[in-house]
């Protein structure tokens, strides 16, 4: 067996032909599917609890064209669910990147508000459902207000951290040259912020797909969260995996979206996506 | 940098007072009704008066409980598997595979799934937790073994280590801190996975206290129940950060 480390790659790849890495796990997939479904169909797996690749891929034709419940096909779920988590992600874009700007520009407002910020970033976003709720009702604000409560700490931390942390040799820098007040602001600190910032912004996206699925389960029917709530709720076992499988993927599409937008705006910033390749 | 001058070791203090008076000048002022917005003193004595303290100790014991048994197991799971899918190539390809495929769906996104399977007992918000834990633990873990400085390597062989030991003593340790930041992450997730489990369904832990008091319109508990939430995470995440600070001293950390 040879190891996985760097520096064995290049050796064992210099030698006889092996499987390469993407044909090994690939059968290991087909292999598992096959045996998942030929389990169900010689019995030993309940077809209403686990389900089978087959009738997974039937049902997951039905969500496209029928959808459930009630005829809401699987494209009404993503558009509730999206339309929760952007309208709460930009209004916490909106406060958080002034404000964190402001806090970490200013030393003795960064100081006051360090124990506040800390505090409630760890609270679990999930945890406010119940108050949301007793608040603003069993509506959209309370869904929208959650994932604004969790976007905003997020991004708040990061934007305070990048404003904070410029180099001073840059800004000493700007200052010889004439550079100062808005100007120096806007063309040295935002700047160079900004990747902070951004990465502040894509954990906070990957945070808010996470917590709606848990907060669309509670008091609605549309949004991925509610579907495989309902599929519980009906004990339809295929339904609640095929909403799964929908989650990953659009949880993917989102976060290979939001690297390729980085790369677009910040070119110089690429560095730890290089790494992992 | 050196010690900050001495009025702004005071500040995070000066904050939290001026947070709480606020708090408390809009409750006094009745700016929004109390009956929905109680001030932090009506939420203070809910909470330590209006719940018995043993009631309250069992609610955070069954929270911590069930936390730790998930995110246990998941670390366990994570770390094993981690290793050995970065040390061993072919297994890792097969471990690989089936773990990539399943990561990305979120832990709160098993719930319905655990509930069908294994009931509303407790093996369901276990194996939600677990979840939680068992993604970002395994996957960091095997990132860390995968990039194990070969520098570190080569030299671990020149003075004649391999197989296990050049696995335990060079490898392993140059993924620890990989390993240590794996695991602050996968706590967080069981966290929230334990919030959301009981919330949906459970007759104890914190998550249950606060949907029932929600239920009965006690906003004052809701508050102290969260703000409860919040200090347990931050305990936890405290102790962990420094039990990983005294292990990996020799890293130089934080």
């Amino acid at each position: 067996m040879t190891r996985f480390t760097k520096p064995f790659i290049r050796r064992s790849d210099a030698g006889a032909w092996r499987p390469t890495d993407l044909s090994v796990q690939i059968v290991t997939v087909v292999v598992l599917l096959a045996a998942w479904e030929i389990a169900s169909q010689l019995g030993y797996l309940k077809v209403y609890r686990f389900s089978r690749p087959s009738k997974l891929a039937t049902t997951f034709v039905h969500l496209l064209t029928v959808g459930f419940p009630n005829n809401i096909t699987v494209w009404v779920h993503i558009k509730a669910t999206f339309l929760r988590i952007i309208l709460g992600f930009l209004l916490a874009c909106a406060c958080a990147i002034p404000l964190g700007m402001l806090i970490g520009r200013v030393r003795v407002i960064e100081r006051m508000v360090d124990p506040i910020v800390t505090f409630c970033r760890s609270i679990a976003v999930i945890s406010l459902l119940p108050l949301a709720i007793a608040w603003f009702g069993v509506g959209e604000l309370s869904r929208v207000l959650l994932i604004f409560y969790g976007c905003f700490w997020i991004i708040l931390t990061n934007t305070i951290q990048g404003a904070r942390y410029v180099d001073p040799v840059m800004i000493d820098a700007a200052r010889a040259l004439g550079c100062r007040g808005p100007g120096l602001f806007f063309q040295v600190i935002a700047p160079a912020a900004l990747p902070r910032v951004f990465a502040g912004m894509k954990i906070a996206v990957g945070m808010a797909f996470m917590v709606i699925i848990a907060v669309e389960m509670i008091g609605t029917i549309e949004g991925l969260g509610a579907l495989i709530q309902q599929a519980r709720t009906f004990y339809n076992t295929s339904i609640a995996i095929d909403g799964m499988i929908f989650i990953a993927l659009i949880g993917l599409g989102i976060s290979y979206t939001l690297d390729r937008v980085e790369r677009l705006l910040l070119p110089w910033n690429v560095k730890d996506a290089a790494d992992d390749g | 940098m050196g010690d900050p001058p001495r009025y702004l070791r005071l500040m995070p203090w000066v904050g939290v007072a001026i947070t709480l008076g606020l708090w408390q000048l809009v409750h006094v002022m009745e700016w929004i009704s109390p009956v929905i917005f109680p001030g932090p003193l009506v939420v203070a004595q809910a909470g330590f008066l209006g719940i018995p303290v043993p009631r309250l100790l069992e609610h955070m014991a069954a929270s911590l409980m069930r936390v730790s048994q998930g995110f246990l197991i998941g670390a366990a799971l994570g770390i094993t598997l981690g290793i050995t899918a970065g040390w061993y190539r072919g297994i890792g390809n097969v471990l690989r595979a089936p773990i990539e495929l399943l990561r990305p769906i979120p832990p709160l996104a098993w719930i319905p799934l655990a509930i069908i399977w294994l009931g509303l007992g407790e093996a369901s918000k276990v194996l939600v937790i677990f979840f939680g834990a068992f993604f970002p633990i395994f996957t960091n873990t095997y990132k860390g073994m995968v990039n194990t400085d070969p520098i570190l390597m080569k030299a671990g062989m020149a003075l004649g280590l391999k197989g296990w030991r050049l696995m335990w003593q060079v490898a392993i340790p140059a993924a620890s801190v990989d390993i240590a930041l794996a695991l602050r992450v996968g706590f967080t997730y069981s966290f929230g996975a334990m919030v959301a489990a009981e919330l949906i369904a459970a007759d104890s832990g914190l998550g249950y206290l606060i949907m029932n008091a929600r239920d009965f319109g006690q906003i004052a508990v809701v508050i102290f129940g969260i703000l409860m939430i919040g200090t347990l995470a931050l305990i936890v995440d405290f102790a962990l950060q420094f039990a990983i600070a005294r292990r990996l001293r020799w890293m130089k950390f934080g």
